[in-house]
């Protein structure tokens, strides 16, 4: 028998709200320890509000987030930085500054995180981009490079410091199916060769089911359904058999039907 | 009538609720400034140098331009009016304590609003949008220490070198339009204009176009980093970074003319 799972983020009654709007509503999650999770839902469910509270990026209006066995609900700035350096995050645009080169981003964590020499770090920075498959592209602008190109720099970036964690918000947007794939594989690659934890955002069907060690699906600011790909893919739920499929219509209407429409109209 | 006294109220909490905001950033980076003194790393020379060839040295043209430029309109106005009483021989007085004390500290810091402010505030919005903001955030590196603490410190010590260039080639200016137009003699006319110029005029002057500096890095920051939306957030923090930097500019300029010459004139 395998020992317990440990869970290197969990969540526990998460409830986010913007003035009057609930977006996150009682989120309760376990992400295991070097294991791939995919956090997945339609647009506006609230998947990349939950993503950036787990970077710290927004503070809950109620519940507890623990990093690594540590609450970072109201942490201090100090208190988060120390836990920030655990993880790495790869936003939907790479986020690359644009005013750097490719191998200055790179070593931009490494140059104000670590007492690391340059030659060092020019090393490292070597070494983090070759495991992404750009070798050479060290002195390249973000604005001369593509966009599946400045993903994996981002990848590269998001890993210079060796965390324990990488988030990925919709790695595969805006990019083509071959390159989206690579994203892809270069996930699964850190998640088997490194043991470094994955959370993947991402309503892309293909790719979540390709790299999912366990799949999280929200709607509406709650979690539906927790299990792995299988189990999603056999789900009895209406709504997520309507968003795997990609269906217009199912239990998530597109469009109001002409009785609510009428009904509507007479009420107002 | 309600509704008249409404939008004053509405208008004076946002003004309020701007200046409460801008002093919380000050107040932010004057913590951050501090900490530099303990800790290592904390602000790097490099990217306050790079600022500072960026704001100053690809200024210095533009000051020149507008310097001279002012320095001869303000030569040619004040000569026709000193001609009537047959004072024109104080025209480099006029043009020397007026650009050093108000006009260069002034035109050097409504340039540098325009050209500097309205970058800034492009730059910082288009980091925010493309969220290289957040990025930095998540490295856990400190948006207002990384980005906002170098661009004003590189203001803040650019602006009064460029407010001197303003004045002289205001003065220099008047010079050429007093000793061609009105027919003063050269040395006459520069005795007369270093005559009544005290230190006062000057340090007042640097003193100020500081505090300018402060007010269009803080402005300009403080609107790129709060852009909300796309490209029209972008274009709407520019244009505020720079108005609200122009007024904010003025209104302090007042209240500094009144405390250095009024409150506290020795």
């Amino acid at each position: 028998m395998a020992d317990k799972q440990k869970n290197i983020i969990e969540v526990k009654n998460l409830i986010k709200r913007f003035g009057d709007r609930t977006v996150l509503d009682g989120i309760n999650l376990n992400v295991p320890e070097g294991k791939i999770t995919v956090i997945m839902g339609g647009s506006g469910c609230g998947k990349s509000t939950m993503l950036r509270h787990l970077i710290g990026l927004h503070q809950p209006t109620e519940g507890d987030i623990y990093v690594d066995n540590e609450n970072i609900v109201g942490m201090s700035e100090k208190q988060m930085n120390g836990v920030k350096r655990k993880f790495g995050m790869l936003f939907q645009g790479a986020a690359l500054f644009n005013s750097m080169s490719v191998g200055d981003n790179v070593a931009l964590p490494l140059r104000e995180h670590t007492d690391l020499s340059d030659e060092i770090i020019q090393i490292i920075v070597k070494v983090k981009l070759e495991l992404v498959g750009l070798t050479g592209f060290e002195d390249f602008m973000p604005y001369q490079i593509s966009g599946g190109m400045k993903k994996r720099v981002a990848l590269a970036r998001a890993i210079a410091l060796d965390p324990k964690i990488v988030f990925y918000d919709e790695p595969g947007a805006g990019l083509d199916p071959i390159t989206a794939s690579m994203i892809d594989q270069l996930i699964l690659d850190l998640s088997q060769k490194l043991k470094i934890t994955s959370v993947v955002v991402t309503h892309e069907m293909k790719s979540a089911f390709r790299i999912a060690d366990q799949m999280i699906v929200l709607h509406k600011g709650k979690v539906l359904q927790v299990g792995t790909s299988e189990e999603i893919k056999n789900s009895s739920n209406s709504y997520i058999q309507q968003f795997i499929n990609g269906e217009p219509e199912g239990a998530i209407p597109l469009k109001q039907t002409s009785e609510a429409y009428l009904k509507g109209l007479l009420e107002s | 009538m309600r509704d008249f006294f409404g939008r004053i109220g509405e208008n004076c909490a946002f003004v309020f609720s701007g200046v409460a905001r801008l002093s919380g950033l000050l107040g932010e980076v004057i913590s951050v400034i501090f900490r530099s003194f303990t800790q290592k790393k904390t602000i790097k020379a490099k990217h306050i140098f790079h600022q500072m060839v960026l704001m100053g040295v690809d200024s210095a043209g533009i000051i020149c331009l507008v310097g001279i430029s002012v320095g001869m309109v303000l030569a040619l106005q004040s000569a026709y009016q000193l001609k009537q009483m047959g004072a024109e021989i104080y025209t480099g007085a006029l043009v020397s304590v007026s650009v050093t004390r108000e006009l260069g500290p002034l035109i050097a810091s409504i340039v540098l609003a325009g050209r500097v402010g309205a970058r800034l505030a492009a730059e910082l919005g288009t980091m925010k949008v493309q969220e290289e903001v957040d990025a930095l955030t998540t490295m856990g590196l400190n948006p207002i220490q990384y980005l906002v603490v170098p661009r004003c410190l590189s203001l803040v010590m650019v602006l009064p070198c460029l407010t001197v260039i303003a004045d002289v080639m205001a003065i220099l200016g008047g010079f050429l339009i007093g000793i061609t137009g009105i027919g003063i003699n050269p040395y006459l006319y520069l005795a007369k204009s270093f005559d009544p110029l005290v230190l006062k005029d000057i340090y007042s002057g640097l003193g100020k176009s500081g505090i300018f500096a402060m007010v269009v890095a803080l402005v300009s920051c403080h609107q790129g980093l709060s852009v909300e939306g796309g490209a029209e957030g972008v274009g709407k923090a520019t244009t505020q970074a720079v108005v609200i930097s122009i007024v904010l500019i003025i209104v302090v300029d007042c209240l500094a003319t009144a405390v250095l010459y009024y409150a506290l004139p020795a």
